[in-house]
Parts: structure tokens; sequence; C-alpha cells
């Protein structure tokens, strides 16, 4: 038996999502885990594209990245300034 | 959705009903907390204290296992909408998510999740996208009463 069958789906869904640092986002890495779910939007954009299915699915998928830009962009902007090596 | 969120493995004495003292696993330890509601957010129900922070169930001591989650295929286009409406307004109001345990902290969290496993199973199993959501229950992510 594999593992995805001994998985209920809510482990499956806390597995996929602590091996992504998703469960808990460390302060730090908020604009990485942005940049990882992008990422996962944008490859099954692609696919949907390539196969030229899922039309809700990809409009949901191109709102969402849209979404996630703009919240890197934000979360970017606002974070705190690393300090200035020549005033150290 | 308060039927709905008793249904779903609701154990005796869970979740906690507001007022109560909680235990909840911080960055300091545990520590104890008055807990004033209880919201379902995207994937997983939030605790929120008295004083303003918003916990994730699974932090909250006594939370029953296996994890009681949102499917994604629950949340609707809307409830996504609204939510990623909120966090561009939090956003552009210039609040930081790296405050942790706060609103913005939670919802993007939360946000993150949900896009994620939402996508990653759609691209791994293939699913379908046009299916239909009729028939598909709706936990939305708003605050329940905990009245057992």
């Amino acid at each position: 038996m594999s593992r995805s069958d001994e998985e209920t789906e809510e482990q499956r869904a806390w597995r996929v999502l602590s091996e992504a640092g998703l469960v808990e986002i460390r302060l730090d890495e908020f604009a990485e885990r942005i940049r990882d779910v992008k990422r996962t939007v944008m490859i099954r954009l692609r696919e949907l594209m390539d196969f030229d299915t899922g039309m809700k699915e990809r409009e949901s998928a191109a709102y969402s990245l849209g979404t996630l830009k703009g919240l890197e962009l934000k979360v970017l902007a606002n974070a705190p300034k690393p300090p200035d090596p020549s005033k150290l | 959705m308060k039927s709905t969120a008793k249904r779903l493995g609701r154990q005796a004495n869970w979740p906690p009903q507001e007022g109560e003292i909680i235990s909840v696993r911080s960055s300091t330890g545990l520590e104890t907390a008055i807990l004033k509601e209880v919201c379902w957010g995207l994937v997983w129900r939030d605790f929120i204290l008295e004083d303003g922070r918003v916990i994730p169930e699974h932090r909250v001591s006594g939370c029953p296992q296996p994890h009681l989650w949102r499917k994604v295929e629950e949340v609707t286009d809307r409830e996504r909408e609204e939510c990623e409406e909120r966090l561009l307004s939090m956003a552009g109001a210039g609040m930081d998510p790296r405050k942790r345990d706060q609103f913005f902290w939670a919802e993007l969290n939360q946000y993150l999740a949900y896009t994620y496993l939402k996508f990653k199973q759609a691209g791994s199993e293939g699913q379908d996208s046009e299916r239909s959501q009729t028939g598909l229950e709706s936990r939305s992510s708003s605050c329940e009463s905990n009245e057992v």
C-alpha cells in the first residue's frame, strides 16, 4: 500500500503544506513563500493553456497570480531594510 | 456554517466556547489566553483571542487529530475573491505580515496554503477544473459561535 493510500485527505494536505513550509510561514520567508506559490500557480496555468482546457480554473489561476504579484510587491516594499553595512 | 462545523468531526467540548481559557503554543512556549471567537478561514479555523491575536487551531492545546480542514473545492469563488480583496487592502495599508499572530499574518498564511493546495492538487491529479461545485457544501470563512 502506498503512502497516499494510507493517508487521509487532511493528513495529505498537512504533509503537502508542511513540506512546502506553508503551515506556518516563518516571518522572514513570506516573500519567498509567495514566490513559491506563484510558481505553482504558473505551472498549473501553463498546463491549462497547453491543453486548452479548464477555462474557469484558468481565470481563477490568472486572478490568483495577479493577487500574489500584488502581495509580493507590497510585502517586499514593506520589508524591514537590512542594516547599512557602511554604518556598521 | 455553524451546523456544518458541528457536524464535521466535532469532538465533545471542541472547539472551546467563547470566554473559555485555552492553552496555545506560542513562540515563547505554552501560554493561556481567553478565547473570543472561532472563525473558519480558507483552510483551517482560527481562534481569535481577547487580546486580538489570531491563533491557528492546530496551535491550540487539545486540538483534535487529524486536523479538521476544509477541502479546497468547498471554498467558493466569491469567498476567495473577498479574501484576496482583504489581503490586498491590508497590504496596501502598509500592514506587515511579519507581525506574528495578527490578522494579516493569519489571513495571508491561509491564502497561500489554500492557493498552493488548490493548484498543486489540480496539477498533480489532473482534475477537471470545470467541474461543477453544485452540491458541495460551503463552510464560508466566517466566525461561528460555539454553543454546544
